[in-house]
């Protein structure tokens, strides 16, 4: 906006957003307003009382579905006796994306790191560590038309190269999807009745094939594999080789897996909303734990070393995350609610893999996938615990 | 009644252009946020000068009835749908050739009422995500989820619409477990929160507001209609009519799409009313004309006749279609801002918008023009309210009042 002419000015500045919401951005109304009055000021503008201005400019932060809209309503001393409409200015800004609101400290910590984003949807990322020390070196990222290989370059991840999944029938609504890092290969992606395998060696090639692989669900300690259902977005029940001798639980979106002694308890988030506990004989319905359909166990050395992530199960614009451990069989919350701006669509076991091919012990974090309603993209963050405060 | 989506006889609302979504493709789609994505067409592109527009369809589309959506088959049922476009198939895309400039022409294609369809023998099929298995004219609906849908199959394996039912009887088959989505109307949904139901609402999308027959006639009419407008009392009529059912509006558009509506004011102003009143010595008395088949529009009507008595304003309601002013309800058109001022404009009778450019100044000049009129007295914006049954997960409305029953699904209650 150009003011010409009258140099004295009031400015009055109100906000109609969602400017200075928790989780919606650091800039402040008051960061505008300042911002204005220097830009302002830098043109010639004296700022003075009300009844000494030639003229009142009130500046309106407004907003809708797509952009900011700041609204300038211009006023002439001499015209706002007279009743003369004020000369309105209009500009509209983007929207930025929102950022998450960290939960207060508990017990254990859960933090998120962010991994990825993008416009289409995220079904899994995997990151293949520089050995050694954790440093990133490459990142895979599944979606429903392939997987896109980055190199970690100067601190960005470039890709260097697309594999394209091919497949002939529809994917089912709300498609999902798992990468599985291999050490005799780098990797397999798993979608609903598609399966694919990259080669051994250099240069990297995948092939698709049609078919109902049993999904990797367990983690490399905790092996099990469960059979999805093609046109669906959950798994069918049955499970390879099993569960102790249990083959079958009920249909279900996702498992986590913990030591119990000398054995290994399976949780599963039903289809129905229940949660099953499956011990190698017993099918147990948990009582009511407010868990959403994504669960994921996680080896973070803290506590009993195991805990196990749920979503929460709120239908409000952000969803939550939080570790549980289970002793005894009854899930008791280990952290707070990590709150996360936006929708989980998937939350997997991160098996780490390594540079030199190998996977690592791994299964120390997860990774989430948030469809943000804000901005409509998808984001891959790495969920991790640590101990206490 | 029929499903066709091209047919412009059918009453339009949120309800019939959610149900011709479950049954008929747009070849791009507008997300919650009014931004565009790929439907049917998977990418598009224009020549200089926004008149010829070619969109690429996607492969491997099927009809209902196993036939494949073919460039051919797009380009008729566009053709049918606005005959004053040049439509035709060019390799595995369509052209669209427009009369004049369009540069929103995806935006307008993204309609329901640009679904496409296919007629052949006197059957109506679409390519979208639930087939029509019944359909028994303006009282049952029966609709198949399709396992080949090209964007998933639906989590729900049919779905059943009644149609025809008051919202009182709607009710009733809720609480008798015999529906898992009925309508409310906005009048009621305070009272339906009030009794512990679930309640989802939209955004206000709904426009109400009072249009005049004629252009203005003269500096005095003018006058007049300013009174009137400034006379009403939209304030009470949204929290005491409506029970909160609305928004007072004084714009064209609803300030959650342009961000600016605010600036149009919506206060009564009664003193200035009966000011410009005085200032016309003979005013005549105006017919208001309302659907008397809508309970809500006859308790609008009243107020508003006694809002304009106290400022010295005669009106006479009627339910002739020939009043000097109507009250009108218009569900907006689109949630692209350029798409639903021009929707709204010939849906009321007003000249068609003239965008300088795609800013918001630009829209808010267009609109503002339109409003300089006097042809039309907003009132208010309407919510579109459904009450949802315990067992309904994942409903998800658009903000102007869509329903996205394909991403419904039915679950049982949590231990």
């Amino acid at each position: 906006m150009v003011v010409t002419g009258a140099r004295t000015m009031t400015v009055e500045v109100s906000n109609r957003s969602s400017l200075g919401k928790p989780g919606l951005g650091s800039t402040t109304v008051d960061d505008i307003r300042r911002g204005l009055l220097t830009q302002l000021a830098a043109l010639g503008a004296r700022f003075v009382n009300a009844e000494q201005a030639a003229a009142t400019v009130r500046v309106s932060l407004s907003e809708n579905l797509q952009n900011y809209v700041w609204v300038a309503k211009l006023q002439l001393g001499a015209n706002q006796a007279s009743g003369v409409e004020p000369a309105v200015v209009i500009v509209s800004l983007p929207r930025p994306e929102t950022r998450a609101v960290e939960a207060e400290a508990a017990a254990m910590v859960l933090h998120k790191t962010s991994l990825w984003s993008q416009q289409d949807r995220i079904l899994d990322v995997a990151v293949m560590e520089r050995n050694p020390g954790r440093n990133p070196a490459h990142m895979l990222v599944l979606d429903s038309r392939g997987v896109v290989f980055y190199r970690l370059q100067d601190g960005q991840w470039q890709a260097e190269q697309t594999l394209a999944i091919t497949h002939s029938r529809p994917w089912p609504r709300d498609l999902r999807g798992r990468l599985q890092l291999r050490q005799d290969h780098v990797f397999d992606a798993y979608l609903p009745g598609v399966f694919c395998r990259t080669t051994a060696t250099s240069p990297l090639a995948m092939t698709c094939y049609e078919g109902d692989d049993a999904w990797p669900i367990g983690t490399n300690l905790f092996s099990l594999n469960a059979v999805f259902s093609s046109s669906r977005n959950y798994f069918s029940g049955a499970l390879l080789p099993g569960v102790g001798k249990q083959t079958t639980t009920a249909p279900f979106y996702s498992a986590a897996s913990f030591p119990r002694g000398q054995s290994t308890l399976w949780l599963f988030a039903a289809v129905d909303g229940q949660v099953h506990l499956l011990d190698g004989a017993t099918d147990q319905v948990m009582g009511k734990l407010g868990w959403g359909s994504d669960i994921a166990s996680v080896r973070s050395g803290c506590g009993s070393g195991w805990q196990v992530l749920a979503t929460g199960n709120g239908d409000g614009s952000t969803d939550t995350v939080r570790a549980f451990e289970v002793p005894g069989g009854e899930p008791m919350a280990a952290s707070a609610a990590l709150e996360i701006a936006g929708g989980i669509t998937g939350l997997w076991t991160e098996t780490a893999g390594t540079e030199s091919g190998g996977t690592e012990s791994g299964e120390s974090s997860a990774v989430a996938v948030v469809r943000n309603w804000e901005t409509g993209r998808y984001e891959a963050f790495r969920l991790t615990l640590t101990c206490g405060r | 009644m029929t499903l066709d989506p091209t047919d412009s006889s059918q009453p339009d609302s949120w309800a019939t252009r959610s149900l011709s979504r479950l049954i008929f493709d747009t070849l791009v789609i507008l997300d919650g946020r009014g931004q565009l994505q790929p439907a049917l067409s998977s990418t598009w592109q224009v020549e200089p000068g926004n008149q010829r527009w070619q969109f690429s369809i996607r492969r491997g589309v099927t009809f209902q009835d196993g036939t494949a959506v073919s460039p051919d088959a797009v380009a008729a049922s566009l053709r049918s749908a606005n005959p004053n476009w040049k439509v035709f198939a060019s390799g595995q895309a369509v052209v669209i050739e427009c009369e004049a400039p369009t540069a929103n022409l995806p935006a307008i294609l993204a309609q329901s009422r640009y679904g496409v369809a296919k007629r052949a023998g006197g059957k109506l099929t679409g390519s979208g995500p639930f087939a029509i298995s019944g359909w028994d004219p303006g009282k049952k609906l029966s609709l198949t989820g399709r396992d080949d849908y090209w964007g998933g199959r639906t989590f729900l394996d049919a779905i059943e619409i009644a149609m025809g039912k008051s919202f009182r009887e709607q009710m009733i088959l809720l609480d008798l477990g015999k529906a898992d989505v009925v309508g409310v109307a906005p009048d009621q949904a305070r009272h339906a929160v009030l009794e512990g139901r679930r309640v989802e609402n939209s955004a206000p999308a709904e426009y109400m507001a009072l249009v005049f027959a004629r252009d203005r006639q003269s500096v005095e009419d003018g006058k007049l209609r300013q009174a009137l407008g400034l006379s009403l009392d939209r304030e009470s009529m949204n929290n005491v009519l409506l029970q909160g059912g609305g928004e007072p509006s004084g714009a064209l558009l609803p300030d959650w799409m342009t961000g600016y509506a605010f600036l149009f004011p919506t206060a009564v102003d009664m003193r200035r009313a009966q000011l410009l009143r005085g200032e016309v010595p003979q005013a005549p008395a105006w017919t208001l004309g309302y659907d008397t088949s809508d309970p809500l529009a006859r308790v609008i009507t009243e107020r508003i006749v006694l809002n304009a008595s106290d400022a010295g304003l005669r009106l006479q309601a009627t339910n002739s279609s020939t009043a000097d002013v109507r009250l009108v309800r218009v569900p907006l058109a689109s949630l692209d801002a350029r798409v639903a001022l021009t929707s709204l404009a010939a849906r009321l009778g007003l000249p068609q918008p003239k965008f300088n450019d795609d800013s918001a100044d630009g829209l808010y000049i267009a609109e503002n023009a339109l409003l300089q009129s006097q042809r039309v007295i907003p009132l208010l914006y309407l919510r579109s309210t459904v009450a949802l049954g315990a067992g309904l997960r994942n409903w998800t409305e658009a903000p102007d009042g869509g329903w996205q029953l394909q991403n419904v699904w039915l679950g049982t209650e949590k231990p």
